[in-house]
């Protein structure tokens, strides 16, 4: 039997808001606001009082999807990123790089973020990149 | 002030009174529930006073009940100050927890404290440590009696228009425990809009904590728009102590009055 | 208990800036159907005399 809150940081926006994500005998069951974190002092958003609703949710994605004949199908990760890159290089070619546009998310990492703007300059070749907390 | 704490705690342990204990815990600054279960875990045990007297608390309870449903055969001792016990009360005449699976581990409130919440009575019964601190006098309520109809009518509108509706209130309550919540029903309370229905939504809130509130004050303290909803509540526990002479969590048989459909 | 329920909420309504008498509570069986007229007309009469809610124009606003 274990029961034990711990501490982290919201992935949603850039507030940084400190909670306890509540794990009863290893599940995630409840999030509750960080009495003790700077940021938020025991409040939360209504994102953040939800967290643990996305991360168990059985409407997360368990494998890549690929289309096919209009419909999306799954797919393995080799043929997803085959046929990303495939396309991505082809419309590249035939439109120009500043026809691709890419989106980060406030649900990565600083680090993953950066690596994707580092794609989308350089490799792409387009400053198309923006984020969904701009909105 | 934990000492007499962990060591009532480390006795209950130690002779398999409880399987566990719940509490709080302080690392590296930061206050968090936790489930001691072992002996050595309790030199970390925190009454959730961090700056202020009181100022790290969380809803034990509703953690409890949590734990109590996936482990029913199980004892656990629980940290609980005067408001935790008119909690713990409550929710055994509501059937939500087990009074033969529940060790109160009582802790009484100091003076700063138990002014700032207006605390009926600042200590459980089952006092462990800490002070038999005074019923302290309450200003809030009086405050907005004094106001005539206008005034109270543009104080309250105001105060609800900085409503995000976060549910944060409604999440932190000990005593919420509903499977569906009024004030997520949308023939209730619209959908889409901020500030939800105004005053609608917190009408309804405030109705609902008649029997059920222990004016712990989690609920403004979870506000991030700092509305005084702990006044409202108080207001409606005044109301139902004069006009249905029930005072929540303080009987131990006496069921709410709105508990009671009829009659 | 009905009643008692209707006088709590008249003093929560009260206590929020909302006028009481803007809640009427009376028994009416259904074979009293005059009564029942008489007591909502009255009630109109009542209603109009105090006025448009406030909450409406705030809503309006």
């Amino acid at each position: 039997m274990e029961f034990k809150a711990v501490l982290t940081t919201c992935p949603y926006c850039g507030c940084g808001c400190g909670m306890l994500l509540q794990v009863l005998d290893g599940k995630l069951v409840a999030v509750l606001p960080s009495k003790t974190a700077p940021v938020n002092q025991g409040k939360l958003c209504v994102k953040g009082w939800t967290v643990h609703e996305f991360v168990t949710s059985p409407k997360r994605l368990t494998t890549p999807l690929v289309r096919k004949d209009g419909t999306l199908r799954e797919s393995s990760w080799d043929e997803a990123l085959d046929m990303a890159a495939m396309r991505l290089r082809e419309i590249k070619k035939e439109e120009g790089p500043d026809s691709i546009a890419i989106f980060a998310s406030a649900k990565c990492t600083n680090e993953e973020n950066y690596l994707l703007q580092k794609f989308c300059r350089v490799a792409i070749g387009t400053n198309n990149i923006d984020h969904c907390a701009r909105l | 002030m934990s000492q007499k704490i962990r060591q009532y705690v480390h006795q209950l342990l130690s002779e398999g009174k409880i399987k566990a204990f719940l509490g709080l815990r302080e690392e590296n600054g930061h206050i968090m529930p936790h489930l001691f279960c072992e002996p050595q875990e309790l030199e970390q045990i925190s009454l959730g006073d961090r700056k202020e007297p009181g100022d790290a608390r969380y809803p034990l309870n509703q953690l409890l009940i949590r734990l109590a449903r996936e482990h029913p055969d199980d004892t656990f001792a629980v940290l609980t100050r005067g408001c935790d016990e008119r909690g713990l009360k409550e929710l055994f005449k509501w059937n939500q927890l087990n009074e033969e699976r529940v060790v109160p581990v009582g802790v009484g409130c100091p003076d700063d404290l138990a002014r700032a919440c207006e605390c009926e009575k600042p200590f459980p019964d089952c006092l462990i440590d800490g002070p038999q601190g005074q019923k302290a006098d309450s200003e809030k309520v009086a405050r907005i009696d004094g106001m005539d109809l206008e005034g109270r009518l543009k104080f309250w509108m105001g105060e609800f228009d900085r409503c995000i509706k976060c549910f944060g209130c409604r999440n932190v309550c000990p005593m919420c425990f509903c499977n569906e919540c009024s004030i997520e029903e949308e023939s209730l309370v619209g959908k889409g809009e901020i500030p939800p229905d105004n005053p609608t939504f917190h009408l309804i809130r405030a109705v609902h904590m008649v029997g059920r509130c222990i004016d712990c004050g989690l609920c403004e303290e979870a506000c991030p728009a700092d509305i005084p909803l702990r006044t409202l509540y108080k207001k409606v526990a005044d109301i139902v102590s004069e006009e249905l002479g029930y005072r929540t969590g303080y009987s131990i048989e006496e069921k709410s009055p709105f508990n009671i459909i009829g009659g | 208990m009905a009643e008692k329920r209707m006088t709590f909420l008249k003093k929560l309504m009260e206590f929020c800036g909302i006028n009481p008498d803007r809640l009427r509570v009376r028994w009416v069986s259904s074979s009293e159907a005059s009564e029942f007229v008489e007591e909502i007309s009255t009630f109109v009469e009542d209603i109009k005399k105090t006025g448009p809610n406030p909450l409406k124009a705030k809503e309006a606003a």
